[in-house]
């Protein structure tokens, strides 16, 4: 550890250190983006059917059932190597898309979850009045339904962006040079040849991404109570 | 069961046979009624006896088992019912307003929404009803911060800017303070006063005897007795509901 101020200085004055951290945290950004506004989308599609009424969508409901039970009953790992060596085992086909469809449909069992409770969680006599009113099933839903369920389920969507932010630092295991793999190849014995600056380095990177999320998400959150507080 | 014919009097809804079940719990058993423009009904019937799922179904926030439900001679259906509450509005026992819009926004959503009034017409229409029962101050406020007296006399009014043809009161006062009671009764006194065709089931007796033009009794999901309510309480026709005025007054 005594040449730890050198090594520090020496990966950040020397721009292909510099460029590889860089280069892997944008790769980080890009995956996990991606990962969570698809898997939210699709989240709430499932969420969707598995909370309506109609009966044409029993058959759906089945389907989404199998999916979600599927993707929470297997490791993260396995389904991205699923995904690169099965399913998108195509020549050519651009890894990044591959990784980032790998997380969506993952965030997107848990998120669904997540919304299918906040949804459950809006009092049924909020439906019934926008109903009553004559207003239509999707304006309820879109004017009341959904408004107050995400305003309830912000910490736990908070949580899921975390987790799929960090998540993404398996990608390196099917040698996306993400983050953690820039991390890693800097510190090699071709490289710097001592792994704890690069490591720590990419600790803080991750760190403060996650900082910056939690802060955004507690104002988000604060916003959203505004029609809790009394006046 | 429709023993009242009276010449010249539009039929507003009319129930033919209404059953409705929750599983095996048969809740209505064949309910046959009819309400007259500018009738005055107040459901009357012990806890459990169904009078608010027959509410309930004449705007279908409770799909019938079985039996019509018409609107001025349409029989009420899926494709129709969206346009039908329109014209029945509805107010709840717990109020249901809705907590993430102000309550201006509560009184202009639907109405601007489904193009009665534009946003314009709709928030000052809204002022003035507001004005009316002395919450203009509470205009931008959200539901949270109104007692349950406000919230129920904002709840009619929200129903009043669509300007229904009838009005479903759902137990109104059931979940109030005895002190806000008064208030919010004086206010269904009032728009009752103006013509509004209504139903009202509740458990306020006295209420029901000053404002009923005719009351229906219902025990085990069928209507029992119905009559004036000189008839009803002061004569009433049925052991039970000689039973349960008994036990009531």
């Amino acid at each position: 550890m005594g040449d730890f101020f050198p090594k520090l200085a020496e990966l950040f004055t020397t721009p292909e250190y510099i460029d590889a951290l860089l280069h892997g945290f944008l790769l980080t950004l890009e995956i996990s983006f991606f990962a969570v506004v698809i898997g939210f989308l699709l989240g709430l599609i499932i969420a969707l059917i598995e909370t309506g009424k109609s009966k044409w969508l029993a058959p759906l409901r089945f389907v989404c059932h199998i999916y979600v039970t599927i993707i929470r009953g297997t490791p993260m790992a396995l389904q991205l190597f699923i995904m690169f060596f099965v399913i998108f085992a195509i020549r050519d086909f651009p890894q990044v898309v591959t990784a980032i469809l790998a997380f969506a449909f993952n965030s997107a069992a848990y998120s669904s979850e997540i919304i299918r409770g906040g949804i459950l969680s809006v009092d049924a006599g909020q439906t019934e009045a926008g109903l009553a009113l004559g207003l239509s099933p999707l304006t309820v839903f879109h004017k009341i339904v959904f408004p107050q369920a995400i305003k309830n389920i912000i910490p736990a969507l908070g949580n899921e962006v975390i987790t799929v932010f960090k998540e993404t630092a398996i990608v390196s295991m099917v040698g996306m040079y993400d983050l953690n793999m820039a991390a890693k190849d800097i510190g090699s014995g071709q490289n710097m040849a001592s792994y704890v600056v690069p490591m720590f380095t990419a600790a803080l990177f991750y760190l403060a991404v996650v900082y910056l999320i939690t802060f955004v998400i507690k104002r988000v959150e604060k916003r959203m109570r505004r029609s809790d507080a009394r006046a | 069961m429709p023993e009242r014919k009276v010449a010249d009097t539009r039929d507003v809804i009319s129930v033919r046979g209404l059953k409705k079940s929750f599983g095996d719990n048969k809740v209505l058993n064949g309910i046959d009624f009819d309400l007259f423009e500018g009738e005055k009904v107040v459901v009357l019937g012990p806890s459990g006896s169904g009078k608010s799922t027959f509410l309930r179904c004449i705007n279908r926030l409770e799909e019938p088992t079985s039996g019509t439900i018409s609107f001025e001679d349409t029989v009420i259906d899926d494709k129709n019912i969206q346009e039908m509450r329109q014209k029945i509005g509805m107010v709840f026992q717990h109020f249901n307003l809705i907590n993430n819009l102000t309550v201006m926004e509560n009184l202009t959503l639907a109405p601007v929404k489904l193009r009665k009034f534009s946003q314009d017409a709709a928030e000052e229409k809204a002022r003035k009803l507001l004005r009316h029962i002395g919450l203009t101050s509470k205009a931008d406020a959200y539901p949270a911060s109104l007692s349950g007296g406000q919230k129920q006399r904002v709840a009619i009014i929200r129903a009043l800017m669509m300007e229904p043809e009838v009005l479903l009161f759902d137990e109104p006062t059931s979940a109030l303070d005895p002190e806000s009671i008064g208030d919010v009764l004086s206010l269904i006194h009032e728009v009752v006063d103006k013509g509004m065709t209504t139903m009202i089931v509740t458990h306020e007796m006295n209420f029901a005897r000053e404002i009923a033009s005719r009351i229906v009794f219902i025990d085990n999901g069928k209507i029992v007795e119905e009559g004036t309510p000189t008839q009803f309480f002061s004569h009433p026709k049925t052991p039970r509901v000689k039973e349960f005025l008994d036990k009531v007054l």
